[in-house]
């Protein structure tokens, strides 16, 4: 089944990089730079999964995910964060956020799929 | 889609770009932070740069990059929490840091590989900086170790994970919700203040687990929306879009001329779209006038310490918006006019207390829109503007003569404060007496289109009325031919156009002095030709003999309408203004020039200096006064009245709307009819009748020097008849109120107009006498409609 | 180094007249123009130079020379001013010459009028005389 996911980073490059993994698995791709960028494209359009960088500009992405878990649409909408950082106190910061899970950086493509598996269904 | 291959060397083009703009970035950062320039945001800043380096660069396998990247990371993660301190050697390693990661995406580039040279003392130096401050912190030693490349993520056995996979490794964020919608009643019983919180966060109840709306207020606030763009790139953005307007236009035009459904189908689309964004770019250029009046409070305060007066002000209307080159135009203008309302406006206290005032003057700063414009209105509750004393230093000043100083209306003394060189101020006090006057206040905000306005009530304070345009880059206009130019009259000063067919045209437009005259609904509308006033010598008639139709655009300038004849009446178009170079500078008539759907240029007219021209408004009429008589008017009513004289010194008056024309006949064309004077008239007999005959004046004297005599032409019932007067001098309109007090015949009072006393004409009372069958017919009394 | 200038020459009745090359924007070719009613007769009218209106000025009639034949089209040297671009209306347009200092001379007494303030210079070429015009001078009328 094809789903729609929308990744949400700063740099160009990794947004490009994230999004043709995921469209060569099938599924929609929408991008943002920031969490705000973000919130402004949710506002009218609906996704299956949100994965997002923690370090940008304007939002974080552990503001975005307090926001969205604030929005009713979005109480149940599985949330990733891509994060650099693995230790357990900044895991804590991201769970208690509401995220859904995360993915340490850097990452190899089949990582990244598998998250978006596990979280989606096969 | 690409290959995987494919896409590698695509992201590593796109990482090659993106890491060298932010490590410009990261160095013009560095540098506000030696300066002390930093902002709070820079350590952020400066942090996310190599940050994304890192990632980016470890998701594509660079893995040198990417370890150089993390050692670098983690002494700015700590600056950026403050732990360690700028010193110059920090600065300048890192600054070497980002040339070492810009050597390595160079030959990224250009060889295809991360390069072999070797970092390893730089890197050393950021380590022992980084130890530095680990030693005076309690916190943190976080990555030595990490400075031995490539492992860490491998190292790693999955590099991901799930928060719930512990407890619930199915449907992850769904059971929390679920188990959050039973939880609060309880906990809300036992812990009611800050447990649910902390009793919820532990166990995972991602979902609210901080206050709702706290991260959704965050995402809209203006700081987390709004950002910061250069003026300079606005106003570039204004005149493309002015360019597109244009283009627009043309494209609009050539659509129209050729037939083809989907062409004027995206030409229609492209025009609403234009429009849209004009609209849009217009909004971002938009500042609210608060940002002006911000320093106004200050102002007052200084000002008014000074003269050892009180002042409170009083702002409404801060929101305004209007277009940043409109607000800069007004700043000065609007700080003069403060000024000078506390310097002559705003008495002492002790005067204001003599006058029965509080202590405390009242100052109020007004703006509104109002029908495309804004309104700006400056009240203070002072002495008032004394006319005396103005009419008597304008002809101190030889501003005007004697004579003019008699007749002038209380507006017209107003606006003599308004004249080059004028000021009331008795001693010139260091604030108001500095050579800029009230005239070039008028000069400035006319120059930007508007216009200004002066109302005052001796005790009672003055105001003055400002209206501006909302923008000055795109306006819309009528777009009309004289002389086969096109010309472009900006809407805000048209109020509508006449049509006249030949034969209307003939009857409809006379001659007052030779000045031509069109009567529009009662009221005398002066008339100004277009191709005359400029110079044209177009087809079109100078307001002689006429045998085509008539195009009349009425116009108003300076609280005064009048006729503007042209050849043709085009369209209304947006048009983009565009400024006459400083050769043309002096030409009052165009207010600018602007580009034509095809690529010509056309002159935009000034309407208020096309009437200076045309002296139709050599001095301003009274139109709104009675506005502020609205108190006093009670029984009285605005009428537009002709003024005549009958005799020396004695002036008359009558409602214009009882006459049909005015006309002159050389007194040899008098013929006798019976007992009655009487001159052919269009074909029929018009009786005349002197009105000195009628009314206790002295002999009728004034036109006996010419041959010429002026009749007020008077019909009714398609009855006409001619009621000799001495002169005609004016039309005014006024709220007459009239004393019944004078007791003869033919006169129903007498009224104050123009500071001469005016006796209004009985007319019907004069022509009963003069001939007693012309109402006969019709009982229709005549007379002043109070 | 040798101070030499070049200078974009023109022709107006029979005159040869140059302006600084670092003075002119561009020369283009005659346009349709829009007269400005009122204005001093030494102002053409206005072109659309891409967007941008320019004033044009003849500079015929700028330098008290008799009219250009009606047939006679004229060329637009297109100069930057301290107030912009204005463009000055020519009969003919010349070759960019460059001429060292030496030659320069002062300008003849001979000449009359409106040109001995505008021209600020006087170069001996072969052929003819070079009469170098002050831009900023020529496009402002008020003086």
């Amino acid at each position: 089944m094809s789903k729609t996911i929308i990744t949400v980073d700063d740099a160009a490059t990794m947004r490009k990089m994230i999004s043709f993994t995921l469209k060569g698995a099938g599924h929609e791709v929408l991008e943002a730079a920031d969490g705000v960028e973000a919130l402004k494209t949710l506002q009218t359009r609906a996704v299956d999964m949100v994965i997002t960088d923690v370090n940008m500009p304007n939002m974080d992405g552990l503001t975005l995910t307090r926001s969205l878990r604030a929005l009713p649409q979005f109480a149940r909408t599985p949330i990733v964060l891509l994060t650099t950082e693995s230790a357990p106190e900044k895991k804590a910061e991201g769970k208690a956020a509401g995220a859904t899970g995360w993915i340490v950086k850097p990452f190899q493509q089949d990582q990244l799929l598998a998250v978006v598996a596990k979280v989606l269904g096969p | 889609m690409p290959t995987n291959e494919e896409l590698q060397k695509q992201l590593i083009q796109d990482l090659l770009v993106e890491s060298n703009e932010g490590l410009d970035r990261f160095d013009r950062e560095m540098l506000a932070l030696e300066k002390g320039q930093a902002t709070p945001d820079t350590p952020n800043i400066i942090f996310r740069v190599i940050h994304t380096i890192k990632g980016t660069a470890g998701c594509l396998g660079l893995s040198k990059i990417e370890s150089v990247a993390h050692v670098g990371e983690n002494l700015l993660s700590l600056l950026r929490e403050g732990k360690v301190t700028v010193t110059p050697p920090l600065i300048s390693t890192l600054l070497a840091y980002a040339d070492a990661l810009r050597a390595m995406l160079s030959s990224l580039r250009d060889e295809g590989n991360e390069g072999s040279e070797d970092y390893s003392a730089l890197l050393k130096q950021l380590q022992d900086l980084q130890a530095a401050s680990s030693a005076t912190s309690t916190e943190t030693i976080p990555a030595p170790q990490a400075a031995a490349p490539v492992a860490a993520p491998a190292a790693l056995p999955q590099g991901w994970g799930l928060f719930d996979d512990e407890p619930a490794p199915a449907t992850p964020a769904a059971t929390p919700v679920l188990s959050e919608a039973v939880a609060p009643a309880p906990v809300i019983e036992r812990a009611p203040v800050v447990a649910p919180v902390t009793a919820h966060a532990p166990t995972g109840t991602p979902a609210t687990s901080h206050p709702p709306g706290e991260g959704g207020a965050r995402a809209t606030s203006a700081a987390d929306t709004a950002i910061r763009v250069n003026v300079e790139q606005l106003d570039k953005l204004m005149n493309l879009v002015g360019e597109l307007v244009l283009a627009r236009n043309q494209i609009v035009q050539h659509s129209a001329l050729i037939q083809d459904n989907s062409l004027i189908a995206a030409s229609q689309r492209l025009n609403i779209i234009t429009t849209e964004l004009q609209e849009s770019v217009m909004k971002t250029r938009m500042q609210p006038i608060g940002n002006v009046w911000a320093k106004f409070p200050r102002i007052v305060r200084d000002v008014a310490g000074e003269l050892g007066k009180k002042v409170q002000l009083v702002m409404e209307g801060n929101e305004t918006e209007l277009d940043r080159t409109i607000i800069e135009a007004i700043k000065d203008p609007l700080t003069h006019i403060i000024r000078n309302a506390i310097d002559h406006g705003i008495e002492t206290p002790e005067v204001r207390r003599g006058g029965g005032k509080p202590d405390e003057g009242l100052l109020i700063l007004r703006a509104f829109h109002e029908g495309g414009q804004v309104n700006i209105e400056i009240m203070d509750d002072g002495r008032g503007i004394n006319i005396s004393r103005v009419k008597e230093k304008a002809l101190q000043r030889a501003l005007i003569t004697a004579d003019q100083s008699a007749r002038m209306s209380d507006r017209e003394a107003f606006n003599l404060i308004f004249l080059p060189g004028f000021s009331t101020a008795e001693k010139v006090t260091n604030l108001s007496g500095r050579g800029v006057g009230m005239d070039v206040v008028k000069t400035n905000i006319e120059k930007i289109g508007g216009s200004v306005d002066l109302l005052s009530e001796a005790n009672a304070g003055t105001t003055i009325k400002i209206k501006i345009p909302l923008t000055l880059a795109i306006i819309p206009a009528l777009i009309v031919t004289s002389g086969r130019e096109r010309f472009a009259i900006p809407q805000v000063s048209l109020l509508e156009l006449v049509r006249l067919e030949a034969e209307q045209a003939r009857k409809g437009i006379e001659k007052l002095y030779g000045a031509p005259v069109y009567r529009l609904r009662g009221q005398l509308l002066p008339l100004v030709y277009l191709n005359k006033e400029l110079e044209l010598g177009g087809a079109s008639s100078t307001g002689g003999a006429v045998d085509e139709a008539v195009n009349i655009v009425v116009l108003q300038a300076d609280g005064r309408q009048f006729g503007m004849v042209v050849d043709e009446i085009n369209d209304t178009e947006e048009i983009v203004v565009k400024p006459l170079g400083k050769q043309l500078k002096g030409l009052a008539c165009f207010a600018g020039a602007t580009i034509m759907g095809d690529g010509r240029v056309a002159l935009i007219l000034d309407v208020v200096g096309l009437a200076q021209h045309a002296q139709v408004i050599r001095e301003v009429r009274d139109r709104s006064m009675t506005e502020k008589h609205k108190g006093d008017a009670r029984a009285s009513e605005r009428q537009t009245l002709l003024l005549f004289d009958v005799g020396e010194g004695a002036q008359m008056a009558i409602p214009l709307s009882m006459v049909a024309r005015l006309e002159e006949f050389p007194r040899s064309q008098i013929e006798r009819s019976g007992a009655h004077e009487v001159v052919q008239y269009r074909g029929q007999i018009l009786p005349l009748v002197r009105v000195s005959d009628y009314v206790r004046t002295v002999a009728e004297t004034s036109a006996s020097g010419t041959d010429l005599m002026q009749v007020v032409v008077y019909s009714e019932q398609g009855r006409s008849i001619g009621l000799v007067v001495g002169s005609i001098n004016d039309i005014v309109e006024e709220a007459v109120t009239v004393k019944r007090d004078s007791a003869h015949d033919g006169i129903l009072g007498s009224a104050v107009i123009q500071n001469r006393v005016t006796d209004l004409l009985d007319v019907a009372a004069v022509i009963r006498s003069a001939d007693p069958s012309f109402y006969s017919s019709s009982r229709t009394p005549v007379g002043l409609a109070a | 180094m040798n101070d030499s200038k070049q200078f974009c020459t023109f022709f107006i009745d029979g005159l040869f007249f140059g302006v600084e090359v670092l003075k002119v924007q561009e020369v283009i070719r005659y346009q349709q123009m829009t007269a400005v009613p009122l204005a001093s007769r030494t102002i053409e009218g206005l072109i659309n130079l891409r967007g941008q209106i320019v004033t044009a000025i003849d500079l015929r009639r700028r330098l008290d020379l008799p009219p250009r034949g009606e047939e006679q089209l004229p060329m637009n040297v297109v100069v930057r001013s301290d107030d912009g671009a204005v463009s000055l209306l020519v009969d003919e347009i010349g070759d960019v010459v460059e001429i060292h200092d030496d030659v320069r001379e002062r300008p003849p007494e001979t000449l009359r009028g409106v040109a001995r303030e505008l021209v600020t210079g006087v170069y001996k070429l072969k052929e003819r005389l070079l009469l170098i015009l002050d831009t900023e001078k020529t496009v402002n009328l008020a003086a």
